[in-house]
């Protein structure tokens, strides 16, 4: 009886299944379809028009550049990846303490709230300068820039997090007489991670944009020194290929905090 | 500590004893001069219109909010001894499940607080898998909340209340949210974990149904401020069944409660 039935359920699985397969297949090919052609649409509206390749080079000029000058993207890539990474870790890590020091103390609060407003709201164009600065030509100034951009979303974000407990969930805390420490790592934290992960979403991008604007201030490495070099020498497919590179970065860093929030956040 | 308080003039013991008290909130008096002794091992529900403190009064056994006059004592002991004791649990209307813990951690939450800092916890004959079983969940402990519907997250919640052993079980309103069939469902579980586990249950409810199915004493409050209007006894024979509700006799309790609740 539940061998036929196996086998009764079977085709039908598998139909289920090729179904998704496809329903898959449509959404990645939708939006790889439109790119390609509007890729196309560039190359010939290049081609067509005569642009002159310092104006505007074609995809396929950019895509000769990653193979000529693979050794200079490369060498210029690691240094933004570092200072991206090190910027994102340090102005996150610095957020959510700060957010933990929040909800922990009114007076903390309402002393440096208003400061992280404050600097939320200068420019980074403005500040990198001044950071540049202060911490020379090197790769602290970029790590700071990074961190700096990253750091107002997470703190905005894991402050709302850290209050989204239901008062509910606290008063069962209460009758379970739990230590503040015990709702804190229990209750609070995890509550707090759709939240965080929001936020390390937007910054996983912004560390990208903090770091490369530094090194347009003063740099001789990394991709917003190779993005100056190339523009003042009128070299566009290698300005392309940069641009891409730095918008890869981004993407790169985007995908790994989605993966690592699929696999955390899980309700 | 008056040790008389536990045991009452037929030597029964005394889960609950609330000794003319009152809960005001600022000017506001929620309950007012509440006197009331709860046998252990008794199933009391509580009824009365809306802002009657039916809430309160829960709140108030469980030392959530402390009592602005009179005293209230569980097992001899003060609310706050009895809640660091663990001799209470709660049940709250919404499941207040943790969202990131499995039908089993949410079970084994009341076991972990407290662990650390080297309290003693009281664990009780059952363990947590045996209390999801005990629920009608088992095969269902590794389900995340949000896999499992609103009964079923009651029914972790109630085996969560369950797992320290207490003596006394609150809950307020604990079915208020869900559908009837899985309502009559779990009146008939929740009558069945009673007598499994002899413990004293005090439930608000706003049904008059369920306040006389599950209830062997309806505890009718009146607003205004909140006071006691009347104790009703519920002669109806235990194990129950959901046939009761169809006899002669429930009916004449349920007009006599409904006639009780319009003059409140």
């Amino acid at each position: 009886m539940s061998v036929s039935e196996t086998l009764a359920n079977e085709p039908a699985q598998k139909k289920g299944l090729s179904d998704q397969s496809r329903a898959r297949l449509i959404n990645i090919a939708i939006p790889l379809g439109t790119a390609i052609t509007l890729l196309l649409i560039w190359q010939l509206g290049v081609r067509v028009f005569e642009v002159p390749t310092y104006i505007a080079p074609a995809p396929t000029d950019v895509l000769q550049v990653f193979r000529s000058d693979f050794g200079l993207l490369m060498q210029n890539f690691w240094p933004t990846f570092f200072e991206s990474l090190a910027g994102f870790f340090i102005g996150n890590m610095t957020a959510v303490l700060i957010a933990v020091a929040f909800v922990h103390s009114r007076l903390v609060e309402r002393a440096f709230f208003p400061i992280a407003v404050f600097i939320n709201t200068i420019p980074i164009l403005a500040i990198a300068p001044i950071l540049v600065l202060i911490f020379g030509p090197g790769m602290t100034a970029k790590v700071v820039i990074a961190a700096l951009i990253c750091f107002f979303p997470t703190l905005v974000n894991m402050v709302r997090g850290l209050q989204s407990v239901s008062p509910q969930a606290l008063e069962l805390a209460r009758i379970l007489s739990a230590s503040k420490s015990e709702i804190f790592w229990k209750i609070r934290l995890p509550s707090s991670l759709p939240f965080l992960f929001s936020a390390l979403k937007i910054a996983a991008t912004t560390c990208v944009i903090g770091a490369i604007v530094g090194e347009w201030i003063g740099a001789n490495v990394g991709l917003g020194a190779l993005i100056i070099e190339a523009t003042f020498n009128f070299r566009s497919p290698l300005l392309y290929a940069t641009v891409f590179l730095s918008s890869g970065l981004s993407v790169l860093l985007f995908a790994s905090v989605t993966i690592a929030e699929k696999l955390i956040v899980r309700w | 500590m008056d040790a008389g308080h536990l045991e009452n003039d037929g030597g029964r013991i005394i889960a609950a004893s609330l000794n003319a008290a009152s809960v005001k909130f600022g000017a506001l008096t929620a309950l007012s001069d509440i006197t009331l002794d709860i046998e252990a091992g008794d199933f009391w529900t509580i009824l009365g219109p809306s802002g009657c403190g039916k809430s309160t009064m829960l709140r108030l056994v469980s030392d959530l909010v402390p009592p602005a006059s009179g005293n209230v004592e569980i097992l001899g002991k003060t609310t706050e001894a009895a809640r660091l004791a663990r001799e209470f649990a709660f049940v709250f209307q919404d499941a207040t499940l943790l969202p990131w813990r499995s039908a089993l951690k949410n079970v084994e939450l009341p076991l972990e607080i407290g662990r650390k800092r080297g309290i003693k916890i009281p664990t009780g004959d059952r363990t947590p898998l045996e209390l999801l079983e005990l629920v009608g969940l088992k095969g269902r402990e590794n389900a995340l909340p949000h896999e499992l519907s609103g009964g079923m997250r009651q029914r972790v919640a109630i085996a969560r209340a369950l797992v320290c052993q207490p003596k006394l079980l609150l809950m307020d309103e604990p079915f208020g949210a869900l559908d009837e069939m899985t309502r009559d469902h779990l009146n008939l579980q929740l009558l069945d974990i009673w007598q499994a586990t002899g413990t004293t249950i005090l439930f608000v409810t706003h049904s008059i149904p369920e306040a006389i199915f599950l209830g062997q004493k309806v505890l009718m409050l009146k607003a205004n401020p909140g006071r006691v209007k009347d104790v009703i006894e519920i002669d109806l024979p235990l194990p129950r069944d959901i046939a009761l509700r169809e006899t002669p006799p429930f009916n004449q309790y349920c007009s006599q409660l409904r006639k009780l609740l319009e003059e409140c």
